[in-house]
């Protein structure tokens, strides 16, 4: 442990250096040859944390690499049919380095088709939500809505949202508008039913303390029906476009014209499976990255248990 | 049927000349089960003066609570009625301020917010500086100016049942209910918060009625001018109501060793233990 100390007898006065001692992750120890009877040092709790951080990113990376491992047994089995790691991390390296070009219809830089779909999702999630919210409020706290609009809502919720291209396009005309409708179909029911959950589920003592103190409406809507309801309508948000991220592929492959689905099957019609394995790649990552987002969102929400 | 029995209209010149601020006329409370209707308290007739200070004691079970939140307009009669200031009960309203069993405060508000939120509805004439100014002084009649940031979750229970009493007065209601407010209490921390009540009752003049249910009888005693002892429920009603003639300001440490606070105590003792003697052991 002698390399992490932080030595100096004046160090231990800098106030940064004193905060990180009370917050645990320095410590000071005496040392027994010294004339000086301390000296700072990294403390265990650090120490550990560190190693712990080192340790998941060695079991990630190991996940990962058993998973080249599989993949490039399964390339070479298939004879090469199936591109392997090297060949399509090199396509992928291609298509990351240059991003933004544009030669046309039907050859475009993975960047503008990965914008175009994100567009689309925002669009769609966006709408969705803004009809979602308000009625899963009204059907929490309404019971006659609930009974009206639930067996609605049960019977259109496990439709596949392509269900509803072609009545996007004949209403449309256009079909990347069709696009984000069938978006929009599918941000509505998770959020909706989260929603209807969550106000549904306010404590009786959180509505006593609006009638015994004569809360007018609106002053129950946002100190406390919403705050109250804000980490179920979050977790329904992060489910809608999550659902949201699954169906934009579908739907463009439908649709045509750009978007990631669409460069997906184009790369299939092209014969590049390199693409396509990248395509998958690049669109797990995004996915992953909404999901991260409203987790975070959620946790900022939550208020203090 | 028995619930179409009608009660006699009061008259509202009855009230004033008596100087009541609350008259419960023939109340009964019902519940409808899947086994029938279950009868929690019936035949409650209650008078109150203006500021008074009266407990509702009992045991567990026997309606008290059910009778406290007839008065608060959470529960509606089943036959007779809550009057309060000449008018009947229909509902909650701000007219009387609640502290709940379990506190109820906002988690998501600060101390201060839970309390500017109740006078921000109640106090709907006042100016914001005005209002910030109510709860500036409440806050520090409980001693919780230092806290005042705080949610709910970072404080004690004591300090929570603070806010809620705080919360109950800022709003300048006629009537305070109190159901059980100490019952979770430390004894040390229940002594500090009966004067704490006291203080805040003393603040305007004693002007305030105070309604409470409890099921301590010291605590009863110490706070109250008279106490109801209800019954054993089902169908629970008062069994006696006993005054407490001892003068205030009370003092904990001396009332105890006076001949009135021992009489009353073994009075209440009497109604509420005869039940429990050795024999029933045996």
């Amino acid at each position: 442990m002698k390399a992490l100390e932080l030595k100096s007898f004046s160090m231990r006065e800098n106030p940064l250096i004193r905060k990180l001692i009370l917050s645990g992750l320095l410590t000071e120890r005496k040392v027994a040859s010294t004339t000086s009877p301390r000296v700072v040092a990294i403390s265990k709790y650090t120490m550990r944390s560190i190693f712990n951080i080192f340790k998941s990113i060695f079991y990630t990376c190991l996940g990962f690499g058993l998973l080249g491992l599989f993949w490039s047994a399964v390339s070479s089995i298939s004879k090469g049919e199936l591109p392997g790691p090297t060949a399509t991390l090199a396509v992928l390296w291609e298509m990351v380095i240059n991003p933004f070009y544009d030669n046309g219809p039907n050859d475009k830089g993975i960047a503008i088709q990965l914008w175009a779909s994100v567009v689309r999702v925002f669009y769609g999630f966006g709408l969705g939500s803004l009809v979602a919210i308000p009625i899963g409020i009204l059907i929490g706290t309404s019971d006659v809505l609930r009974k009206i609009l639930y067996p609605i809502i049960q019977i259109l919720k496990p439709v596949s949202p392509l269900a509803w291209f072609p009545i996007g396009l004949v209403v449309f005309k256009s079909s990347p508008t069709a696009t984000i409708f069938i978006i929009f179909i599918t941000s509505l029911w998770p959020t909706l039913i989260n929603t209807a959950l969550g106000v549904g589920s306010i404590p009786e003592d959180h509505k006593n303390v609006a009638k015994a103190f004569g809360f007018s409406n609106t002053k129950y809507l946002f100190k406390i029906l919403l705050p109250y309801s804000m980490p179920f309508i979050i977790t329904g948000l992060r489910l809608s476009i999550g659902v949201a991220w699954l169906v934009i592929v579908a739907g463009e492959m439908l649709s045509g014209g750009t978007g990631i689905g669409f460069f997906v099957w184009d790369s299939w019609n092209g014969l590049s499976l390199e693409k396509v394995i990248s395509a998958i790649l690049i669109i797990g990552t995004v996915g992953l990255l909404f999901d991260r987002l409203f987790t975070f969102i959620e946790k900022l929400v939550t208020y203090g248990k | 049927m028995e619930n179409n029995v009608l009660v006699p209209e009061v008259e509202t010149t009855e009230l004033y000349d008596s100087g009541l601020s609350m008259q419960i006329r023939n109340l009964k409370i019902s519940f409808d089960t899947p086994k029938g209707e279950y009868v929690a308290v019936k035949n409650i007739n209650l008078n109150v003066k203006h500021g008074e200070i009266i407990s509702i004691i009992g045991h567990s079970g026997c309606g008290k609570s059910t009778i406290l939140n007839a008065i608060g307009g959470f529960t509606k009669p089943a036959k007779g009625e809550v009057i309060l200031n000449y008018k009947t009960v229909k509902g909650p309203g701000p007219d009387r301020g609640f502290v709940f069993q379990n506190y109820s405060l906002l988690p998501w508000m600060t101390v201060y917010k839970n309390i500017y939120e109740a006078v921000d509805s109640v106090l709907k004439d006042k100016t914001t500086a005005e209002k910030k100014e109510t709860v500036d002084r409440f806050i520090d009649a409980v001693g919780l100016t230092p806290h005042k940031d705080k949610f709910p979750s970072q404080i004690s229970g004591g300090m929570k049942q603070r806010v809620a009493i705080a919360r109950a007065f800022a709003i300048n209601p006629k009537f305070l209910l109190l159901d059980e407010p100490f019952g979770a209490l430390d004894a040390l921390t229940k002594g500090t918060m009966h004067i704490e009540l006291l203080k805040l009752w003393n603040m305007d003049n004693r002007s305030k009625t105070i309604i409470m249910v409890t099921h301590d009888i010291e605590e009863a005693i110490f706070l109250s001018d008279r106490i109801v002892v209800m019954n054993d429920g089902p169908a629970a009603t008062i069994r006696e109501i006993v005054e407490v003639k001892l003068p205030r300001p009370r003092n904990k440490k001396d009332i105890v060793h006076q001949e009135e606070y021992v009489k009353t105590r073994d009075r209440l003792i009497g109604l509420l233990m005869d039940k429990v003697s050795i024999e029933d052991y045996k």
